[in-house]
């Protein structure tokens, strides 16, 4: 099926989300969409999806003007979406997943799971993704649910698939898993679309570029072009990829942790017997898939999560269990990984939360008031120096961009006087320059001496900052290892298993 | 080289029962000393309890089963004992399924122990003996409009609207339901209208919880609060200057020829009115639509994950609205019923039955047949202590009237976490 956007334009308010944008995708090719978050990806996939209509152009499938007035009717007119957060339903079958919305019927209106199982197990044979349709979803591991996703928008006669970002819950292995699939289903006649901002998976399988900046499409490449070349087009401006880091002089142990154990909302061990330490002048990158309980350990780290068990020292101070304003007066900064709900408060201004975990100390505060000219005084420094980009210290920070609020928390926790930094997910959802400056500003504070513990799911973040890596999978530590090691045995440990001697 | 799986069940092989677990056995041993110790021990050696089970309304019984006679003392003894043990039995092996299957059943033994601590003789019993038809009877009473209730309840949380005002459609449906069965002498014109009543304050919840995004346990309290106002004003103002208005009546009992005269299950299950029926025919089609159809498959994908949902095309908010519409006029039959068992309207009578229909559904897992499962133990209890007056035991009325709340409360608290209500269940859809 031939897919082409014509002029699609999308406003909200006054902003244009989609300026103008005109794509053409082929049978049989897999046509990459990059742009940074916010670049309008997403709005320009749910236009395509039928979950928003475009204020201008028109959307032509092989060769016909269409309109889908939602997104069954895109599902009908053979376009299949991979959602980036899987949209399946955790107690529910495979079976009951893939046929939800297009079920077939017996008498009383009873859903025809037989015929439906026969079906899935047809189609899967067929594009060969092999799934259990009686098991259930949320017993399945993620690159499975996207497997099932992929099988659901196939069964469904999808004749183009899109795909949303669909890399970032994998291990590397899933992603070369993935990218198989794409290329076999590519070879089967069907169309991609495929959104990301990861220029390496970009080049890895794409046939055709499309680059997107600000709403416009900015350019088209080859994926022979560079990384640098694509991530300038992205950007707008040259970036550099890799942060310029002093050679590694690690000093004595400031942070430690033994033992740990501490559990998730749900009462189970979400980390289950971690042990750490972190030396002066080195940062220490924790990788490994999302929800293995890297979480749970940041939230533990920074007072905001009981201990079960275990101990975590501070330049030698026991601060397990402590209340997070102890720990934060012993040294540590935090970026908390949901920037939004732990890191700032939406509705204050920028200048109030550049002082929000230091409101009570001089020079902010005098006697129990607070201190307002000190306030504006340090947030007009901090946003020069930090490259805040806001109307004035007093502007909501909810009005900021998501890389701009990013600035305001690393801003407020790298000027105070920190010996320890824990950065959890620190530059997720950032364009291409916000992580440049986030992570040169993390390299500095380890420049100067001082410890970072940084968390990411990224890995090319973790090799970018790393002095050492250490892998968590299921709760644990599965494994400490040195930057130069490959990333194939990083997604190994990822993946939390061991390299197994080949077999038959 | 290749990759083995990976482990899915690492967080499974970890998990620790919950300390809730563990209080809720300590609760069932105390409960099991308490009857073994009051009940049991705390009866003279000679007294004896009676358990009768001719039917009440002796009308053409074909049979009868002697009485069976036994010693207060060491039954109840027994009793706790068995209760203690189940307790001991979960607090030491820690069983994940079936918690609250046992706390059921210790509660359900509780009641009988006190039923035969209440009738024992000699003691301070005026009634001598339990006839066990009567209560089952009785109950079952209370249990069909609970089950109303319970079922109401599922069909809009299964959907992801919390319907806290089931209690303000009892009282709706009861209020409208008895002014149409005094003036058209007719139960199936008085079901009709209490099913629009309660379907318009369900609609009334779904508007304001739908459209404007308002939070659902507040419409839901609101609506309570207004209803069960309204109602006392209206019978104050209209059915109190109108009897005639008022005299409702009780529903007749349709026995089923044959069925109805097999000892014990007869009476209870097929000599009872056609509401009792109607509740049971709901809750096998409720059963079936949810699980087995189309339409159920789509309820429960928007009731736990609406936007998953969405995508495929299905139309999230009037899933809701149907649902949920539905599920109000399933309560204002359920008021209907109420006020058929009773006879005529009251205000304030149904004192909070609608809460613990929501406490029977959660207990019930959200589904049906659990919900008549936990229907006939609260009915029991709310039975039992609207009635234990007649043994004139040492307890205060108004203690013993708590008793079925005092229930709900610790199913409820125990529940908390151990069940898992549907993924968006009382979350607002908001259209992307």
């Amino acid at each position: 099926m031939r897919l082409e956007l014509r002029g699609i334009t999308k406003r909200f308010g006054s902003l244009v989300a989609n300026d103008q944008i005109s794509i053409t995708v082929e049978p049989g090719q897999i046509h990459s969409l990059l742009g940074e978050n916010g670049a309008g990806k997403s709005t320009l996939m749910n236009v395509l999806f039928g979950l928003l209509h475009p204020d201008e152009g028109e959307i032509l499938i092989d060769g016909v003007p269409t309109k889908f007035e939602n997104s069954g009717e895109a599902v009908r007119r053979g376009i299949g979406m991979v959602h980036q957060h899987f949209m399946l339903v955790p107690v529910f079958t495979v079976a009951e997943n893939v046929v939800l919305g297009f079920e077939p019927t017996k008498s009383f209106n009873r859903v025809d799971y037989q015929k439906a199982t026969d079906d899935i197990r047809r189609v899967s044979k067929e594009f060969n993704l092999e799934v259990d349709p009686d098991a259930v979803i949320e017993s399945l591991p993620v690159g499975i649910q996207q497997r099932v996703e992929i099988l659901k928008a196939l069964s469904h006669d999808a004749e183009i698939l899109i795909l949303d970002e669909p890399t970032a819950v994998l291990t590397p292995q899933e992603i070369d898993a993935l990218m198989e699939i794409m290329r076999s289903l590519a070879a089967a006649g069907k169309s991609i679309l495929f959104i990301t901002h990861k220029l390496k998976e970009v080049k890895a399988v794409a046939d055709v570029i499309t680059i997107i900046r600000q709403g416009r499409v900015v350019g088209t490449a080859e994926p022979s072009a560079s990384e640098s070349e694509l991530a300038s087009m992205m950007v707008g401006r040259d970036v550099e990829l890799t942060v310029k880091k002093e050679p590694f002089s690690p000093g004595e142990d400031v942070f430690e942790i033994r033992d740990l154990v501490v559990r998730d909302d749900r009462g189970l061990a979400a980390v289950n017997g971690v042990s750490l330490n972190v030396r002066s002048g080195e940062i220490l990158a924790l990788a490994g898939v999302q929800g293995n309980g890297q979480t749970e350990l940041v939230e533990a780290i920074a007072g905001m999560r009981p201990v079960e068990s275990g101990t975590i020292t501070l330049n030698g101070r026991d601060i397990t269990n402590a209340s997070p304003r102890k720990v934060l007066d012993a040294g540590l900064g935090h970026i908390p990984e949901d920037r939004q709900r732990d890191g700032l408060v939406m509705s204050m201004t920028v200048a109030d939360n550049l002082v929000l975990n230091t409101p009570r100390r001089a020079p902010f505060a005098k006697r129990g008031t607070r201190n307002l000219a000190a306030v504006t005084e340090n947030a007009v420094r901090l946003i020069k120096d930090f490259d805040i980009r806001t109307e004035s210290p007093q502007e909501i920070v909810s009005s900021l961009s998501g890389g701009n609020q990013q600035k305001v928390i690393v801003a407020r926790e790298l000027s105070r006087e920190l010996t320890f930094l824990v950065a959890s997910q620190p530059t997720r959802g950032l364009d291409v320059g916000s992580i440049e400056y986030v992570h040169r500003q993390m390299v500095n504070h380890r420049n100067l001496g001082n410890a970072a513990l940084v968390v990411s799911s990224e890995l090319d973040e973790v090799f970018a900052l790393a002095d050492r890596i250490a892998v968590m999978y299921a709760g644990k530590i599965s494994g400490v290892v040195d930057p130069s090691v490959s990333r194939e045995s990083i997604g190994l440990l990822m993946a939390g298993t061991v390299m197994e001697t080949a077999h038959d | 080289m290749s990759i083995a799986p990976a482990p899915a069940e690492t967080k499974l092989a970890t998990f620790r029962p919950s300390g809730r677990t563990r209080v809720i056995s300590i609760i069932m041993i105390l409960i099991g000393l308490f009857t073994a110790l009051a009940f049991g021990l705390g009866s003279v050696a000679s007294a004896h309890s009676s358990l009768t089970f001719t039917p009440v309304n002796l009308t053409a019984a074909p049979w009868h089963l002697g009485t069976l006679t036994v010693l207060t003392r060491w039954t109840n003894v027994i009793l706790g004992l068995i209760m203690v043990a189940l307790g001991a039995e979960m607090y030491l092996r820690q069983p994940r399924r079936g918690v609250m299957g046992r706390f059921g059943v210790v509660a359900v033994l509780f009641l009988l122990a006190l039923l035969l601590w209440a009738s024992r003789a000699p003691g301070p019993s005026q009634v001598g003996y339990v006839n066990v038809t009567a209560v089952l009877i009785g109950s079952s009473e209370v249990a069909m409009v609970l089950v109303f209730g319970a079922l109401s309840g599922l069909m809009c949380e299964r959907s992801g609207v919390v319907n806290i005002a089931i209690e303000g459609q009892y009282i709706g449906g009861a209020f409208f339901g008895s002014v149409i069965a005094s003036t058209t002498h007719d139960f199936f014109f008085a079901a009709i209208v209490g099913a629009v009543v309660g379907g318009l304050l369900g609609l009334l919840l779904a508007f304001l919880s739908l459209r404007y995004l308002v939070d659902q346990i507040i419409v839901g309290v609101v609506i309570v609060t207004m209803i069960s106002s309204l109602s006392s004003y209206l019978n104050l103002q209209v059915l109190t200057p109108f009897p005639q208005y008022n005299t409702g009546n009780l529903a007749p009992n349709l026995a089923i020829p044959l069925l109805s005269k097999i000892p014990i299950i007869g009476p209870v299950f097929f000599n009872q009115s056609a509401f009792f029926y109607l509740m049971l025919v709901l809750v096998g089609v409720i059963s079936f639509a949810l699980f087995k159809t189309r339409y159920g498959l789509h309820v429960r994908a928007v009731g736990e994950h609406p936007h998953a949902a969405a995508t495929v095309g299905i139309n999230v908010v009037r899933v809701r609205y149907i649902n949920v519409v539905l599920g109000g006029a399933i309560a204002g039959i359920g008021g209907v019923a109420f006020m058929a068992s009773q006879g005529q309207f009251q205000p304030g009578y149904t004192s909070g039955l609608g809460y613990i229909a929501l406490a029977a559904m959660i207990f019930g897992r959200w589904r049906p047949s659990g919900a008549v499962a936990a229907s006939v133990i609260f009915g029991l209890s709310v039975y039992l202590s609207d009635n234990l007056q007649t043994y004139s035991i040492p307890i205060s009325t108004e203690i013993l009237g708590m008793f079925p709340y005092i229930i709900t409360i610790i199913v409820v608290a125990g529940l908390i976490g151990r069940v898992r209500a549907p993924g968006a269940d009382g979350i607002p859809y908001r259209h992307e």
